[in-house]
């Protein structure tokens, strides 16, 4: 017998970017000690560019003198994955939970998170589909429109998923977005052609598409 | 994997060692494990350290390892290092304390040896043990395999 599992989900708006890793460390040792129950952070960051524990700075472009200018910042971080970039108009999904408790491990971990986008992207009448092996996110055709980037300690994840909704997609122009140089990136806005892609509506849905696979 | 089982059970018995199958995933006969899915090889006070077949099967392929510098302290439960993969880093927690005397750098140029050997090729640090008493924390490849069962039983 499945026993019930809670969710808390906090919709935070826009939070810079070193106050949600705080933030993340808290509830990770939180949940490690059962102190909370798993938790979904629903956000926007504004604009940042983020590294990988590889600290892959070669895929970033321009020095930090031009990101200063551009009033972008620069963190490097303990997650997986590549270079990226964040800001308004992109949803992240930070989940916190225990792998451990629903049994899962770090590939179909990810593999749902794929799917949460994926899921999302085809309410809107978008195809998308998981990338090949080796390039983890959610692609239509071959533009990336979700990047995925997890930390996993002791079986809690922290960090997560980002999709594009309608951020600014010249700003992926001053990196090779996940390491990957011969693909491109897109958004739902310029998938859809919708002039009006409401990112706090989609924070809605997405937690909700989250929720779902993780109950 | 399947085929993977199939091969190892082979060679396990080429080479004189007993294994457990539980379903895919091998369990070796003479190591211990840890409940974060890590096995520990000991002889004498010297112990030679990875992570479980389940564990590189839960992962997906491992893309990069962050070892522990040669000299590090490690201790029972905490972490030493992580591997990548999926674009996903999981912690690698030590089974036992002590210092670290060697590491695996062949996994700087094959990380994947992690998934296509976890118990030979895919070690990851070798430690001169501080306490052996402190095995007796660790599950037996029975324990383990029970463990196992039990967490995929989860989902």
């Amino acid at each position: 017998m499945r026993v019930a599992r809670c969710l808390e989900v906090w919709k935070m708006g826009t939070i810079n970017y070193l106050e949600s890793i705080k933030l993340q460390k808290k509830l990770v040792s939180d949940r490690k000690t059962n102190k909370i129950s798993d938790t979904l952070l629903s956000l926007q960051h504004p604009l940042t560019y983020t590294l990988g524990k590889r600290r892959t700075d070669h895929n970033m472009l321009i020095p930090m003198s031009q990101l200063k200018k551009i009033g972008a910042e620069l963190h490097y971080t303990q997650r997986g994955g590549d270079i990226t970039f964040h800001g308004p108009h992109q949803a992240i999904l930070y989940p916190i939970i225990s792998l451990r408790e629903i049994g899962l491990g770090a590939r179909n971990y990810v593999e749902k998170l794929e799917l949460t986008m994926i899921e999302l992207a085809s309410l809107y009448g978008v195809k998308a589909c998981a990338g090949q092996k080796g390039e983890t996110g959610v692609w239509v055709g071959e533009r990336k429109i979700g990047a995925i980037g997890v930390q996993i300690s002791n079986g809690i994840t922290s960090h997560g998923l980002a999709f594009n909704i309608d951020p600014d997609l010249n700003y992926f122009k001053h990196i090779v977005p996940c390491g990957i140089a011969d693909k491109g990136v897109t958004s739902l806005r310029k998938e859809t052609g919708l002039e009006k892609c409401k990112s706090q509506r989609w924070e809605g849905q997405g937690s909700f598409k989250g929720l779902q696979w993780l109950c | 994997m399947a085929s993977r089982a199939l091969w190892a059970s082979r060679a396990a018995s080429y080479l004189r060692i007993s294994v457990f199958h539980r379903g895919f995933s091998t369990v070796l006969k003479d190591l211990k494990y840890s409940d974060s899915h890590e096995w520990v090889k000991v002889d004498g006070n010297s112990a030679t350290i990875g992570i479980t077949d389940h564990a590189q099967d839960h992962l997906g392929d491992v893309v990069y390892v962050e070892l522990p510098e040669v000299g590090a302290s490690v201790t029972q439960g905490d972490s030493f290092g992580a591997v990548e993969s999926v674009k996903a880093t999981s912690d690698v927690n030590s089974p036992v304390s002590g210092k670290v005397v060697e590491v695996n750098e062949e996994l700087n140029n094959s990380p994947i040896l992690v998934n296509s050997s976890p118990y030979e090729k895919g070690w990851i640090i070798k430690v001169e043990v501080k306490d052996t008493e402190e095995l007796n924390n660790l599950m037996d490849p029975e324990g383990y395999t029970k463990f196992c069962d039990k967490e995929d039983g989860n989902h």
